[in-house]
């Protein structure tokens, strides 16, 4: 049996975290091929919604990256990223799905490496966890 | 030009299908040759909502962006999808072109295949699937695109500067110089700022006001003054609107003397009955109610202390107005007065103040004789100060020891974790100083650490390093230090442990605290006024540190000189030409100030007035109305971050080309 590959929808702010990725991009760093990447403009922008939305729609994990504590574009977009992300482990604890399948990090524009091995991380995560279980 | 799988539209009618074009870049072979090119484009060309494919080798060329131009304007897409490189890198190319083709630019979408696909994905199978996917993705976003148009509004091209020393100054002359008006806010009677005060300047150690007095003259007579508008004894208290287009309200409190008739005679002085302790001093002698702050103070008329004055303590006294040569000169019926200007953009220029001494109350100051601040010694050695340049205490005898403490109250998390930056060097000058005046005194330093960066202030480091009357002792905490006067003596005793260990003890007959450099008083209330932050040790915040030092958090705020951050004058003024730089490339007179639409939008109907948007917005770009109580956002203002899109509990606003439709999209097309 082939191994599970876990379907990942990363959001990533455009300043840091975006441009990490790019970094990992331009030094050719393979990572896993089944997380998909969205870029908002800071971290800040994801609503809960669009978690729920994409665990709804299939994914089996969810990554939010953000500029490092102190870093973002936008002064304070990621400590409410920090907030928010709590808030949504618990609603995805009440619904049933596992807290870790929603990973806040944090990602610099020069963290190419790092950005990597957050795919990987996940992903091997994932792969403990399963498939998510419950699909409508 | 190479076009494979070409595709026209035809979608079974579904006459609201909107056309969708998807060009796919080779890259060169950067793209091309780490996929299965044709597997790729016959899977984008089969996907929902495409209506054709078309490859080109190098999209971001000159013959690429022609191509896709024309391409554009034959075709006539509703929606352009362009599968390449990162949106970081092309974006803004791709948005022009599309100008060009007469299409609105937001109406395209990147996907970056290049850099999130083929480059991070070994297996070429694995990658195709993956380009595809994110392809898929942009395909199904771009649909829920809406043409968004720039706009354009009208600015004032003036500029309001709070604070008139060096930094505010400089500022107001090249803004003046350009033919801007600049009005320069002053809080007190003179301009010049701290280095009036000085009587010598580091590291040439040139005279302080002869070095500031061609700048304050050009300010008040010179060729471009009548473009500054200057309000002493004034202080801002309200700013309104935004950048381009502020409104300030400035209280002007009365100098009790018009300052257009006086000509600064002092025949005033003398027949006043009223002392007063001179602030600008600092307490140290005593001056007359009416008096000028200092001599040579500019402008050259003097003001009348009100607190003091008889005449404001309910006393009938004319004495000054009797001795004056001058008709109407002495203005005891002016009031305060409140005025109002129009200005595009706002200087921050409030300098610095001395970290208060009593805060470190081992160090004496306030109960042993003989010791002050660095300020209040700028103050002994300038020839227009209490002693009137001669090192000595007051009413006493010159020193033949002066103990000077560096570091105080700086790299100390205790009370100010930062280092004040200018200390060292304003230590060195005063040993020069004291050297030149009174050669063979000794001169003990007792610092922390010693910073002396650039390729001028080595030299003065140098010569205090050379004095063979000069010792320097290093310590570690200040707390390590004891100054205090023993018993009945006229000196004082300095007990110190060394940086190893070592406790020693002298006496001095004077001792110089360079105490830290601290965010100006009012600075918490004047931040509020101007809705701008400050940052944790309290200094006016940049935008960014390194990036745009000058700019605060709201646009059209500027920052220069020591409210900012501790810094020699050099830096001050460095500044200052930064934010006049910024000012004056920023807001041009007669062209408009373009508004990006990319921000946020309040679906009024849907606000329930709750005010989270104008909390979490970090640069106060959102306003409640007072009379509708719903918030809006000033597209001037706002930078498009979405954190008050995300946060709106009724979902009331929308953060243009980050809207939930297109997010939502997007996320699902990715996981199709
Ligand atoms: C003891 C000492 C010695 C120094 N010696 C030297 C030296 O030799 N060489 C050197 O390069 N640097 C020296 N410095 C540093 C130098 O003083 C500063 O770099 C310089 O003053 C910065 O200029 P500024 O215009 O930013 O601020 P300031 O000179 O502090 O001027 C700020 C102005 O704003 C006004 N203001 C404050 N609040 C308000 C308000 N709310 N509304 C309106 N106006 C307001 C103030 O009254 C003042 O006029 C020394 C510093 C100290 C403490
Ligand atoms: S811009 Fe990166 S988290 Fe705000």
């Amino acid at each position: 049996m082939s191994e599970f590959e876990p379907k990942i929808v990363g959001f990533l702010c455009n300043w840091c975290s975006y441009a990490g990725a790019d970094k990992a991009g331009s030094a050719q760093k393979p990572y896993p091929a089944s997380i998909s990447l969205v870029r908002v403009m800071c971290s800040g922008r994801v609503e809960p919604e669009f978690v729920l939305e994409a665990f709804n729609n299939g994914a089996d994990g969810v990554l939010l990256l953000a500029c490092h504590p102190g870093d973002c574009h936008y002064k304070e977009g990621n400590i409410r990223a920090l907030g928010r992300h709590e808030v949504v482990v618990r609603i995805l604890e009440q619904l049933g799905i596992e807290g870790e399948r929603f990973v806040l990090e944090y990602v610099s524009a020069s963290e190419g490496d790092r950005f990597v091995r957050l795919v990987e991380d996940m992903t091997d995560q994932l792969r403990k966890l399963g498939p998510l279980q419950i699909r409508r | 030009m190479e076009n494979n799988a070409q595709h026209e539209g035809n979608h079974g009618g579904q006459g609201e299908k909107l056309k969708t074009s998807v060009y796919f870049c080779r890259c060169g072979s950067n793209i091309a040759s780490r996929l299965n090119e044709n597997a790729a484009l016959l899977k984008i060309e089969c996907q929902r909502d495409v209506s054709k494919v078309k490859a080109v080798n190098l999209l971001c060329s000159e013959e690429g962006k022609e191509f896709l131009k024309n391409d554009i304007m034959e075709d006539r897409p509703d929606r352009v999808v362009i599968a390449a490189c990162s949106p970081r890198e092309h974006e803004l190319t791709f948005r022009g072109v599309l100008r060009d083709a007469d299409m609105n630019p937001y109406l395209m979408q990147m996907a970056n295949i290049r850099e999130q696909a083929v480059w991070v994905t070994e297996d070429i199978d694995e990658a195709t699937e993956k380009a595809v996917r994110l392809v898929r993705a942009a395909v199904s976003r771009v649909q829920k695109h809406e043409p968004l148009e720039e706009h354009e509004i009208e600015v004032c091209p003036d500029v309001l500067i709070i604070g008139a020393g060096p930094a505010g100054m400089k500022a107001a002359l090249s803004i003046a110089q350009s033919g801007r008006k600049a009005v320069l806010v002053e809080k007190t009677p003179v301009v010049g700022g701290m280095p009036v005060l000085y009587e010598e300047i580091f590291p040439n150690l040139e005279c302080g006001p002869c070095m500031l007095e061609p700048m304050m003259d050009e300010i008040l007579h010179g060729e471009y003054s009548s473009n500054i508008e200057l309000l002493t004894l004034s202080e801002v208290d309200e700013l309104l609107g935004f950048y381009g287009n502020f409104v300030a309200r400035i209280r002007k409190t009365p100098r009790y003397v018009d300052m257009d008739k006086c000509i600064g005679c002092a025949e005033c002085f003398e027949p006043c009955p009223v002392q007063v302790r001179n602030t600008f001093n600092f307490g140290l002698d005593v001056k007359k109610a009416i008096s000028f702050p200092f001599l040579g103070a500019l402008p050259n008329a003097p003001y009348i202390d009100s607190r003091k004055c008889l005449r404001f303590i309910g006393e009938e006294c004319t004495m000054c107005r009797e001795s004056c040569p001058i008709e109407g000169a002495i203005a005891y019926e002016q009031e305060e007065e409140m005025i109002e200007r129009k200005v595009g953009a706002v200087l921050v220029a409030v300098g610095a103040d001395l970290y208060d001494p009593t805060n470190i109350p081992n160090l004496g100051y306030g109960k042993a004789l003989g010791v002050y601040t660095s300020m209040e010694f700028e103050r002994l050695l300038s020839s227009n100060g209490p002693t009137e340049g001669k090192i000595k205490n007051m009413g006493g005898s010159p020193p033949s020891s002066v103990c000077i403490v560096h570091c105080a109250g700086s790299l100390d998390e205790n009370h100010k974790e930062y280092c004040s930056g200018i200390c060292c060097q304003t230590a060195f000058k005063f040993n020069h100083m004291i050297e030149s005046q009174l050669p063979g005194t000794r001169i003990i330093h007792l610092y922390k650490e010693l910073v002396i960066p650039g390729k001028d202030d080595f030299s003065l480091h140098h010569e205090a390093k050379d004095n063979p009357n000069a010792e320097f002792v290093r310590y570690e905490d200040i707390r390590d230090i004891n100054i205090y006067t023993p018993g009945e003596q006229e000196n004082v005793q300095v007990d110190y442990r060394d940086a190893s260990g070592r406790e020693g003890s002298f006496m001095a007959d004077m001792v110089v605290l360079c105490m830290a450099l601290t965010p100006p008083a009012g600075s918490e209330e004047l931040a509020l006024k101007l809705g701008i932050p400050l940052d944790s040790s309290g200094f006016f915040e940049e935008l960014h540190g390194r990036l745009d030092s000058v700019q605060s958090k709201v646009k059209g705020v500027y920052l220069a000189g020591t409210c900012r951050s501790p810094m020699d004058i050099q830096k001050a003024l460095d500044q200052s030409m930064a934010s006049a730089g910024y000012i004056l490339s920023g807001l041009v007179v007669g062209r408009k100030l373009e508004v990006k639409p990319t921000v946020a939008e309040v679906d009024a109907d849907r606000c329930g007035g709750c005010r989270i948007c104008v909390s979490v917005c970090p640069f106060k770009a959102v306003e409640i109305d007072g009379e509708t109580g719903k918030s809006s956002v000033n597209a001037v203002l706002c930078q498009g971050c979405g954190t008050c899109v995300a946060a709106c509990p009724s979902g009331a606003i929308k953060g243009n080309h980050f809207t939930r439709e297109e997010i939502l999209a997007e996320i699902i097309g990715g996981l199709r």
